[in-house]
């Protein structure tokens, strides 16, 4: 009996941290730290939303808001930059000064390196080694997910053209989720992964 | 008796087995329909509109100016209905039968006898009441436990194979994820056999817990 009751207050200490750590969470994103993460029991399975209003407006306004957890911080690093930004993938993307850095240290505070979202820290790890990756779609982790999809279905789609348009094909993109279960590829609605 | 839980164990293992199959039968849908001439017209419609077809009859049929413009290789566009989430898929059983095992395991250990046999003036083992392996609370929720612990690493792997690779590392939350859920379901099953194969009071919790703290890490990992 008494080790029923041990058992019984463990779980209810448990639960009341718990929620009250998913209290906190609510208002901050358990902060990004092991302890905040450990008792917040929020689905962090994708990729930190964007959050910043002026990186989304930014960067949205030419393509997908990518969040910074899809690429580790050395890669922000070296994408953002008032150079870099000069020939951003063929197109001339300069921001003043101002924006570039509040977009710049968005996007290293939140990359996939400093996140403790599940998809960030496999992108984390992957590339932990070897050269800052420039394109999201060239991350193993993302091609290998996306291999086995015909081409037809991406680059000869006019609903999505190139597998950088995430937001094509996955349905809740904008909040981070990637489950192949919000996925739905235009003019293929029987597809199924 | 002995059959009779054996036969209750198999039938519980069927019946998870029928779920996982329904819901992977539910993922794939295989088409038992027999074509129509109709079905086939309609079926390949879009894929003649995108040949270039100069047959008067395809071009009355298609009754559209783009109609013979399209491109080989090129995707027609449909309009796209508003999309739902499946309410249920074989990623969403293999989750909620995880979360199952937990909260079972969580059970078991609440319904476990409070002690079993004695420390003091014991009488021999030969004058003790046999043992009972089944038909308690604790035993049935363990066999349950056991029994989703084996669904839960079966539908893992049907439906998220993909997500493991051993080039990866260790490091990689997925791969963790596997390995500590197959090594907690594998602790939990030898706890529940270690019990119910011994006539005298054995030492199985520590290794049932250990086993559920693992599928506890395994599923926050992957959270």
């Amino acid at each position: 009996m008494q080790k029923k009751l041990k058992v019984a207050a463990l779980l209810l200490a448990a639960a009341l941290l718990g929620s009250s750590a998913y209290a906190e969470a609510e208002e901050n994103i358990f902060g990004e730290n092991f302890v905040g993460w450990l008792f917040n029991f929020q689905r962090t399975k994708g990729v930190k939303p964007v959050t910043d209003k002026q990186y989304q407006d930014e960067c949205g306004e030419c393509h997908f808001a990518y969040q910074p957890g899809l690429l580790p911080a050395k890669s922000w690093e070296a994408l953002l930059t008032a150079e870099a930004l000069r020939k951003h993938f063929g197109v001339n993307a300069e921001l003043d000064n101002d924006t570039l850095k509040v977009i710049h240290d968005y996007a290293v505070d939140n990359a996939a390196d400093k996140s403790w979202y599940k998809r960030s820290r496999k992108i984390a790890v992957a590339t932990a080694e070897g050269p800052a990756p420039l394109r999201i779609t060239e991350l193993r982790y993302i091609s290998r997910k996306h291999h086995d999809i015909p081409e037809k279905m991406i680059r000869g789609n006019k609903g999505v053209k190139s597998l950088s348009f995430c937001d094509k094909c996955h349905t809740q993109a904008a909040k981070g989720v990637y489950d192949a279960d919000t996925v739905a590829v235009p003019n293929y609605p029987d597809w199924d992964d | 008796m002995k059959y009779r839980v054996k036969f209750r164990n198999i039938a519980a293992g069927i019946c998870l087995a029928t779920l996982s199959g329904m819901v992977y039968a539910d993922d794939t849908v295989v088409n038992l329909a027999l074509p129509t001439a109709a079905s086939f017209y309609t079926n390949n419609f879009q894929s003649l509109k995108s040949r270039s077809f100069n047959s008067p009859a395809y071009l009355l049929a298609a009754n559209e100016a783009d109609a013979v413009q399209g491109q080989a290789g090129v995707t027609p566009v449909t309009p796209a209905a508003e999309f739902q989430p499946p309410w249920m898929s074989g990623r969403k059983a293999h989750q909620y039968l995880g979360l199952g095992t937990v909260v079972f395991a969580g059970l078991t250990a609440l319904t476990a006898p409070s002690r079993e046999g004695c420390d003091h003036n014991c009488p021999p083992a030969s004058q003790q009441p046999p043992r009972q392996t089944s038909g308690t609370t604790h035993t049935r929720l363990a066999r349950a436990t056991a029994a989703m612990a084996i669904a839960t690493v079966m539908t893992g792997l049907l439906y998220h194979w993909d997500d493991f690779h051993l080039e990866d590392g260790w490091k990689d939350p997925d791969n963790l994820h596997v390995m500590l859920a197959s090594t907690g379901a594998l602790l939990m099953l030898y706890a529940v056999n270690k019990s119910a194969k011994s006539s005298v009071p054995t030492s199985h919790a520590g290794t049932a817990e250990l086993g559920a703290v693992a599928m506890v890490v395994a599923i926050k990992l992957t959270w």
